[in-house]
């Protein structure tokens, strides 16, 4: 299964949002999304999932054209979880979960199992609307993943912004094992740190054009954050041996 | 078996039970001309009087509820109601177009009948309107159409008091009793089976829809994400919708709040899922209308029975507010 972006662009009215984006995601591994705000992050998932149409350019899932293929289609082989979503109607979590579903034959075993993963158990019959932005953030990733069987592809915009640190360490722990599973993860990223840690290559934006893509040790570098970010960055050493990146405050004597 | 099971099944039983008892109710109830009420199985002429009236009302309360249903799915508003689309004013206009004209050709009053042609016309000119500039993207856009809806319904608001004030005062007081709502006693029994083949295909094909909409309470995306083609869906719905509140207007006149009430009252019975809610929204669509009509046959405020249009909206309106201080109108 091959996903390429092939010289992409797409503008909303005047304003270009991406521009020329040509590369190739890397199958059974997990990719970050990273750049500064509007940079067009969220923008190439949605023209990846075939939501809008680009100006120039395409995605191609398996050689076809994203936008070309039907939802019913498409929705055997990717799933994606926006950065808000909303449920208009009084669903409980089971039930919104259970979507996931929607254009696959309905499975009661994947839909407990994504809720167990995603430590939903708890809350599984309350209402969606009464969970806080965290936990909806959990029972959407929960949604998408009884969406998957087996090897395919999982596009998360920021899952994570709003869970507490426990969550967001459950959460990456869960998608690294996805991952291991055979399943392909674009995922937006604002945590540099995370990204270098956990992702396996990353794609950096700028302004709606690609900066650079491909190992994330090559890609997230100080002195490309620097040009990108605007901000200087450097990684630190913590007393348990780990690291973190973190940008130069002035007060430290940074630029 | 399941407790959502057993909540669906004792949840439209009840449902259904309480719409055929006040069927039978509005059959039943006498008013005498002294103002005394009974209840006793009408002599032949009258009950075929009697049975058209609850036909109508069946009829317009399920068709109301059922445009209901697919507006809030459509509009991802549980505030929505079908005349939202400007339907009702649009038919309006329509009936108030056709009684200055006939005036101003003719010299004579519009008949009955000759409202339902002008009605029909009038919503779904108003319906093509929404429709072709409710769209962005080429796709029907839920805020673009409420947006235009309003709109459209008060240009249609000004028509009908512009011809209101060009017809002489007799004539307005003929439109204000149409636009008040009442089921008609007189309807021809090839209109209502027309309308209840309409009404009875429309409540299967939503039915069927009924996955489609839950999926669709997702947001554009995520919803296309899970396999919704949600182009094809919210067009189907919309006119649906409009197909329905057209039809009630041609049949009752505007009956409000039916379609705003009915949905919420079936949602709290039998949950959120549109595959049961689109029968049991239509059986509390029957109970607000026929037990309206059934009311309105009960009081006697001196100045004749009172339309049932006013009974809905007496009792749809305070169920309104209810709905938005308890929250409830959120979700």
């Amino acid at each position: 299964m091959t996903l390429v972006i092939d010289d992409l662009s797409f503008a909303y009215g005047d304003v270009t949002a991406l521009e020329n984006i040509a590369v190739e995601a890397v199958p059974g591994r997990l990719t970050a999304i990273v750049g500064p705000n509007a940079s067009g992050k969220s923008t190439l998932l949605r023209c990846i999932i075939g939501s809008l149409r680009p100006g120039r350019g395409r995605a191609l899932l398996d050689g076809v054209p994203t936008r070309h293929l039907r939802p019913r289609i498409m929705a055997r082989r990717m799933a994606y979880v926006a950065q808000r979503s909303a449920v208009s109607a009084a669903f409980t979590v089971t039930e919104v979960v259970e979507l996931g579903r929607y254009a696959l034959p309905p499975s009661r075993r994947l839909v407990e199992q994504a809720i167990a993963r995603l430590d939903l158990a708890d809350v599984a019959h309350r209402s969606y609307a009464a969970l806080s932005v965290g936990q909806q953030q959990r029972v959407m990733l929960a949604r998408a993943v009884a969406q998957l069987e087996g090897a395919g592809y999982l596009l998360l915009d920021e899952p994570t912004s709003a869970m507490d640190l426990r969550h967001q360490r459950d959460t990456m722990t869960l998608i690294r094992e996805l991952v291991g599973e055979g399943v392909t993860v674009l995922m937006v990223m604002h945590d540099l740190t995370a990204a270098a840690v956990e992702a396996d290559v990353a794609w950096l934006l700028q302004s709606g054009r690609l900066v650079a893509a491909g190992l994330t040790s090559e890609v997230l570098t100080e002195s490309r954050l620097r040009e990108v970010f605007n901000v200087p960055f450097e990684w630190l050493e913590s007393a348990s041996g780990g690291r973190r990146l973190a940008p130069i405050t002035s007060s430290r004597g940074g630029g | 078996m399941s407790g959502r099971r057993t909540r669906l099944i004792t949840g439209m039983a009840a449902l259904g039970i309480g719409a055929a008892a006040l069927a039978i109710l509005s059959i039943l109830i006498d008013r005498a001309p002294g103002g005394v009420v009974s209840l006793a199985w009408p002599a032949a002429s009258y009950a075929r009087f009697r049975l058209t009236a609850l036909a109508v009302g069946v009829i317009v309360g399920s068709a109301l509820a059922v445009s209901g249903v697919l507006l809030q799915a459509l509009l991802r508003n549980p505030l929505a109601s079908p005349f939202i689309l400007g339907v009702s004013n649009g038919a309006g206009l329509g009936v108030m177009v056709a009684m200055y004209l006939s005036f101003a050709w003719r010299g004579t009053e519009l008949g009955q009948l000759g409202q339902t042609g002008p009605a029909v016309v009038g919503a779904l000119g108003t319906l093509s309107v929404v429709y072709a500039l409710g769209q962005r993207r080429g796709w029907l856009d839920p805020v673009s159409l409420v947006l235009i809806g309003v709109v459209v319904s008060t240009i249609c608001g000004a028509g009908i008091m512009f011809f209101q004030h060009l017809v002489p005062t007799g004539l307005r007081g003929q439109f204000t009793t149409w636009i008040m709502g009442h089921l008609p006693q007189g309807t021809s029994g090839s209109m209502l089976l027309i309308c209840g083949t309409i009404t009875l295909a429309a409540l299967v094909l939503s039915m069927c829809l009924g996955r489609a909409m839950d999926a669709a309470t997702l947001g554009d995306d995520e919803a296309r994400s899970i396999g919704l083609s949600i182009g094809p869906l919210r067009l189907g719905m919309f006119f649906l919708a409009g197909l329905l509140a057209a039809m009630t207007v041609t049949l009752a006149g505007p009956i409000g709040f039916v379609g705003l009430i009915a949905p919420h009252a079936a949602r709290l019975v039998l949950g959120p899922r549109h595959t049961a809610l689109v029968p049991g929204a239509a059986l509390c669509g029957v109970i607000l209308v026929v037990g309206s009509h059934a009311g309105s046959r009960l009081i006697d405020v001196g100045a004749g029975q009172m339309p049932v249009g006013i009974f809905t909206a007496l009792i749809g309106g305070p169920a309104f507010i209810w709905l938005l201080l308890s929250g409830r109108g959120q979700s």
